[in-house]
């Protein structure tokens, strides 16, 4: 019996292993190329034997990548700042407010997070346009909201309900309106679900990559997933393997920062609800 | 403070009627405590005085003012909730202080109303305390602390003691039996425990399937009940129902025959029932005598129940029906043996066939 359950172990600690290899490789390979520089890109080595972090310099001097950061950090926290805001007050709507065709209300939200992005494409164009926000961020805020609202309405609505009803009677007896229950009761109590939706919203607007592509132009515009993607060398015919590497590591480590920061919060956060207590 | 009038109040919930018309006045000062068994529109009916649910029909009014159309906050009202519905994220301080930072008190009163609240309650050391960190007595003290800084003119209480242990139950009890005295404000008291509606409350309302079955003080529940429901449930242990025949009426009493031929005069005031009408009698378990003689109601032990200083005897009289005694603690009885019991027509009660005592 001994001996099977060793076996168990060993089986066990080597698919562990193997997931994390899976998982962990393309991001170590990334890390390791973004070192090399020059030929040494093409040999293949665990770890490179001249490291040199002239790529990471060459990003911020050659390219507008500090720029570029710059436009995703305010495009992806006014994002989650606003599709916060309007999926509380949302959620408030939809989850503790009877009213005719709730569920109906619901189910369209959670309908348009179906829609491929490619459909809506050439409809928002026209809409950025008319409003003037062609190759500016506000383009990018507004269209993000397409795919972040829905999941947030719908986590805070499903929290929100959760939420005990006296907590918002109570309130009711001591005299707050609507907007009082949600910002100084319920707000709050949200802390976690908070924590868990913006976290999923800034990732989905850092890493967007087509709406960015179409409705920025200029280099002083455009986000980090698209400029990475854009990134030129000195000649057309060369693409420069060690400063993409670069810029995705660094673009890549402030996420991983983050989920690492929230990740109590956002497991309790997303299986709120779930188990009373 | 005020009184409360309820006249012809309803409540539908879609298409089902839970409340059929409620008429009641609670007096200004009064303690009154709304009991019934769970699903009679208790909590439903004060819930529509605190303004928690609007009625269908039917007007309220509180210190003989229209209150319908005013929201809870408007009402001069306040609540003690069952799950005492703290704010999980405030200090007790800040529960209690809540309402009067929503009116714009100035920071001063509310200080000082908060600090009187918590020394009445006696929880002055746990004011920077949070809900998680109380204990459930401390928890309801905070509820009931938040409801006497809002200074109102009713208070409302929804089983606010069940969700607390036995020992700790009877202690609170005695405290909001204090806070009545100490507050004499008018309290609305919602409980399905009739120990605590017949120790706290001025007066009882007994309500079954959204109507009120009777309103009296309680000892008129106990001793006048007005029909079978009323008397059934208040008194601890339930009152024993038999099926009895009546022989007609005699000088302001009927006479029925027992179970086994025996006779017993009990006086009504209303209209007597024409001989061989069937009735029940009401008795209640510690209205049940031992016969001293040979006579009386002959019963066969089937289980006895000691609770120490009481001991009930579940008893079958000769044609099967069920009856239970209160006896002393230590009288030394025992299942399978027989009993002659003694019935007084004055502790007795009669009940129509419609369930109206008679």
């Amino acid at each position: 019996m001994g001996l099977k359950r060793m076996i168990g172990r060993v089986a066990f600690a080597l698919l562990v292993l193997g997931i994390v290899a899976w998982a962990v490789f393309p991001f170590a390979w990334a890390i390791v190329t973004s070192l090399k520089a020059g030929s040494a890109l093409f040999t293949v080595e665990a770890w490179p034997s001249q490291p040199s972090l002239a790529n990471y310099t060459a990003i911020f001097k050659e390219q507008p990548f500090g720029r570029n950061i710059l436009n995703s950090l305010l495009a992806a926290s006014s994002v989650v700042a606003l599709s916060l805001g309007l999926a509380v007050l949302a959620a408030y709507a939809l989850g503790r407010v009877r009213f005719r065709g709730r569920g109906l209300l619901l189910f369209v939200v959670l309908g348009v997070s179906m829609f491929p992005q490619v459909a809506v494409l050439s409809g928002l164009f026209e809409l950025v346009r008319w409003l003037g926000l062609y190759n500016r961020i506000g383009s990018l805020v507004l269209s993000y909201l397409i795919f972040t609202l829905p999941f947030t309405v719908w986590v805070l609505t499903t929290f929100m309900r959760e939420l005990p009803k006296e907590l918002e009677e109570a309130a009711m007896v001591d005299g707050a309106g609507p907007f009082v229950i949600v910002t100084r009761v319920f707000l709050p109590l949200m802390g976690p679900a908070l924590a868990a939706t913006g976290l999923l919203a800034f990732i989905a607007a850092w890493n967007e990559f087509l709406f960015a592509l179409t409705f920025t132009l200029t280099d002083d515009a455009r986000t980090v997933p698209v400029a990475i993607a854009l990134m030129s060398g000195a000649s057309q015919y060369e693409l420069p393997w060690g400063q993409i590497m670069a810029a995705s590591v660094v673009v890549t480590v402030p996420l991983i920062g983050l989920v690492l920061l929230f990740q109590r919060r956002i497991v309790s956060g997303l299986t709120a609800g779930a188990v009373k207590g | 403070m005020a009184g409360v009038t309820l006249r012809g109040v309803r409540k539908s919930f879609g298409r089902i009627e839970v409340i059929h018309g409620v008429d009641l006045d609670v007096a200004d000062g009064e303690f009154v405590a709304f009991v019934g068994p769970s699903g009679c529109g208790k909590s439903t009916l004060l819930r529509l005085i605190a303004g928690l649910e609007e009625p269908s029909g039917g007007d309220l009014s509180i210190g003989g003012q229209r209150v319908n159309d005013r929201p809870p906050a408007a009402r001069g009202i306040a609540m003690v909730f069952q799950s005492y519905a703290l704010y999980p994220h405030m200090t007790a301080y800040d529960n209690m202080a809540f309402g009067l930072t929503l009116s714009r008190t100035d920071k001063r009163t509310i200080a000082e109303r908060v600090r009187a609240a918590a020394r009445l309650l006696q929880i002055e050391d746990l004011l920077d305390r949070k809900p998680r960190d109380l204990s459930g007595g401390q928890r309801q003290r905070v509820a009931i602390g938040r409801a006497i800084v809002r200074e109102p003119q009713v208070f409302l209480f929804d089983e606010p003691l069940s969700n607390l242990d036995a020992g700790l139950r009877v202690q609170m009890r005695l405290e909001i039996a204090k806070l009545k005295a100490d507050l004499r404000a008018t309290m609305i008291y919602v409980t399905h425990d009739q120990v605590e509606a017949m120790t706290l409350a001025d007066r009882i309302v007994v309500l079954n399937a959204g109507r009120v079955e009777q309103a009296g003080t309680p000892l008129e529940l106990y001793h006048r009940p007005r029909n079978r429901f009323v008397a059934g449930f208040i008194g601890s242990p339930a009152m024993n129902f038999l099926d009895v025949v009546s022989e007609g009426r005699a000088d302001g009493s009927v006479r029925v025959w027992l179970p086994g031929g025996v006779p017993l005069d009990v006086a009504v005031g209303g209209a007597a029932p024409p001989a061989g009408a069937p009735l029940t009698l009401g008795v209640r378990p510690e209205h049940v005598g031992l016969a001293d003689g040979g006579a009386g109601l002959v019963a066969t032990i089937l289980a006895v129940e000691r609770l120490g200083g009481e001991t009930h005897c579940h008893a079958a009289l000769e044609d099967g029906q069920r009856l239970l005694v209160r006896l002393d603690g230590d009288r030394p009885v025992a299942a399978g043996e027989r009993l002659r019991l003694n019935l007084r027509g004055e502790t007795a009660h009669l009940f129509g066939p419609d369930g109206r005592r008679l």
